[in-house]
């Protein structure tokens, strides 16, 4: 028992991005909003956010009045993203051993994060081919996906060079200021 | 009615607006930088955007964000709160060009009260007594000095685009007024994007006494009574009441008839306040007006049982005022008591984290408030951290109560004005109702006096 106890909070304190993400499925299988664990100097608080925090496409009413220009386009394309789409965040990890400072940094790559409120568009237009795909190389200042905002469609360039390690959002999906968007492994990074 | 309302605001305010939409029934989006991610506000709404980084400008004052954050979430109205984009006639502009309603008036009302000299015009030709000074802005060093000269000495250099006391300058001596002009009109410049000044008599020790008023889209405007609002420290409320102690009921009805039947002429809707000064011989003058909900509508509520902030939004949905609120009446008094994080003898802000936090009770007693125990006072926003207000049937009970209740308010980790309230309501001039603007001069600190 004592060995197991033990074995765990190793396992725990080194905990890396594949196990959080366990730990994440295992939140959303038991149905649980919350997760916090402590142990000497490292702690880790897992908090889904719930419909609160983040916008789910799924959620947002369609609405057929069409008050707003290319609102119902925009409607329908919530309505073809798969509702399963990855709706739990890690909410204030905090690994205070001081190890992990960076450690979605690291295993990800570099976060390119939306600076702006808006609609994400993984191309330049319906129907055409999407900027970038997982695993393609891009280059720092290279336009990666559109946020639209306010009827303005803002490209968004990448700040690293790189490989998409990640691509978080869905085509059509709501995005908010600082929602990550891609991750991208700097290239002089093995 | 509205399908879902997007809070354009955080702290105290924002929490009040998401109670009105709860009776309502109305679902929220709340908005936030990321200092307010574990705020209540965000917790409490049914959606939350998160709009930019810490400071205002970034994120409540970023009007694309929080147009955009309306438009994602598929929102039909926008209350604004008190401050940040409140009373900016631009952004209830943009509210009507995205289809989304702009809970308060309407774009041109908000531009004339927010251009000071022109609310001074309007209020004049409404019949409203305004402060003697100059018709409206004056570029001219020579002429604002003649002006100066003709309304006669001490005078004050007023910024068209100030308000809410910023942007003022006293000049007592005519020898004194060539450079404080000159100063005055950099300043204004400088905070307010625009070196336009006028210049009134300055009324000496006076009082603020100002009128709340609710209107609806249909042409009816009332008023709700009067609050007095004169404990202040540099032109910021400290502690409001109404009635005013220095009202009789009569003054009261005839002010507030005025106000309620110059706000109707202009066409006014939503909640608002008439802000006048009382000269020492009993006059009152119009000096500006907000077009927003104030933080010390509580005051208000209290006395007339009045939900000035549910009217708001009914209204706005183009309900009748006498269909959402009665006629007012008012009963009994209240005071109101904001508590700051701030040194209660120097001032100096004391952000940081509540440690310990609980509210007073009882009769009569209500706060409005953010914080709870645990929670981070960020550095970027205003100080208001509560508001205490208590109502009894009459001054001698509120002021009992509050005592009571400033007592029982327990607020540890930061440093709070709760002592200096309670300096206040001990003090022989307040509690007799005698006091003027500089009353607060004698807690200040020796160096600012």
């Amino acid at each position: 028992m004592r060995n197991q106890k033990n074995k765990e909070s190793d396992s725990l304190v080194s905990m890396d991005w594949q196990e959080l993400e366990r730990l994440l499925e295992f939140m959303e299988e038991h149905g649980l909003e919350e997760f916090e664990y402590s142990r000497g100097d490292f702690r880790v608080r897992l908090r889904k956010p719930g419909s609160g925090m983040m916008l789910h496409p799924g959620t947002t009413p369609i609405s057929s009045e069409g008050q707003r220009n290319g609102q119902a386009e925009r409607a329908q394309r919530r309505g073809a993203v798969d509702n399963d789409a990855d709706d739990g965040t890690i909410e204030g990890v905090q690994p205070e051993a001081g190890r992990n400072t960076s450690k979605e940094d690291q295993i990800n790559g570099q976060l390119v994060k939306s600076p702006i409120v808006g609609t994400y568009y993984e191309a330049p237009n319906p129907g055409a081919s999407a900027f970038v795909k997982l695993g393609d190389h891009v280059s720092a200042g290279q336009v990666i996906c559109i946020v639209e905002a306010m009827k303005l469609m803002n490209e968004i360039e990448s700040d690293a060079s790189g490989k998409v390690t990640k691509i978080f959002m869905q085509n059509g999906q709501p995005v908010e200021y600082g929602q990550p968007l891609f991750a991208i492994q700097p290239a002089n990074q093995a | 009615m509205f399908r879902k309302i997007l809070i354009a605001n955080r702290g105290e305010i924002a929490l009040r607006v998401l109670c009105a939409c709860r009776e309502l029934d109305i679902p929220t989006v709340a908005v936030f930088s990321e200092a307010d991610r574990n705020a209540l506000h965000v917790r409490f709404a049914d959606e939350a955007v998160c709009i930019g980084p810490p400071r205002g400008a970034d994120s409540y004052l970023n009007i694309p964000h929080v147009i955009s954050a309306a438009e994602i979430t598929n929102v039909d109205a926008i209350h604004p709160g008190y401050g940040f984009l409140s009373e900016n006639a631009n952004f209830a502009e943009v509210c009507e060009v995205s289809h989304i309603t702009f809970i308060g008036p309407s774009p041109e009302v908000i531009r004339i009260m927010g251009e000071k000299d022109r609310a001074r015009q309007e209020a004049a030709s409404a019949g409203l007594p305004i402060v003697p000074g100059s018709a409206g802005v004056i570029e001219d060093e020579n002429e604002a000095a003649k002006i100066a000269a003709e309304i006669g000495f001490p005078v004050m250099i007023k910024a068209a685009e100030g308000g809410g006391g910023r942007g003022m300058r006293e000049v007592h001596r005519a020898e004194d007024f060539a450079k404080a002009f000159q100063t005055a009109r950099n300043e204004a410049l400088q905070a307010f994007g625009s070196a336009s000044v006028y210049v009134e008599k300055l009324i000496q020790h006076p009082r603020h006494i100002e009128f709340q008023v609710l209107g609806d889209k249909h042409g009816t405007v009332w008023h709700f009574g009067e609050r007095e609002c004169t404990i202040q420290r540099r032109h910021q409320k400290l502690l409001e009441e109404s009635p005013s102690p220095a009202l009789n009921s009569a003054e009261r009805e005839s002010m507030g008839k005025l106000v309620a039947g110059a706000l109707m002429r202009v066409g006014y809707s939503s909640a608002g306040t008439v802000e006048f000064l009382r000269d020492q011989d009993g006059s009152l003058y119009f000096i500006e007006m907000n077009t927003r909900i104030q933080v010390e509508h509580p005051v208000t509520e209290m006395v007339t049982g009045a939900d000035l902030v549910k009217a708001q939004i009914q209204v706005a949905a183009g309900a009748r005022l006498e269909d959402v609120v009665e006629p007012p009446e008012f009963r009994g008094h209240a005071i109101e008591c904001r508590i700051n994080a701030e040194d209660p003898e120097t001032f100096m802000p004391s952000p940081g984290r509540i440690t310990a936090f609980r509210t007073p009770g009882g009769p009569g007693i209500r706060v409005d408030t953010a914080a709870h125990s645990d929670a981070f006072i960020p550095p970027y926003y205003d100080s208001l951290v509560a508001k205490v207000i208590a109502h009894g049937r009459d001054r001698h009970e509120a002021i009992a109560r509050m005592r009571g209740a400033l007592d029982g308010f327990v607020i540890e980790g930061i440093r709070t004005t709760i002592p200096l309230h309670r300096k206040i309501l001990a003090d022989p001039d307040f509690v007799a109702g005698r006091f003027d603007t500089g009353f607060l001069d004698r807690f200040a600190p020796a160096a600012e006096k």
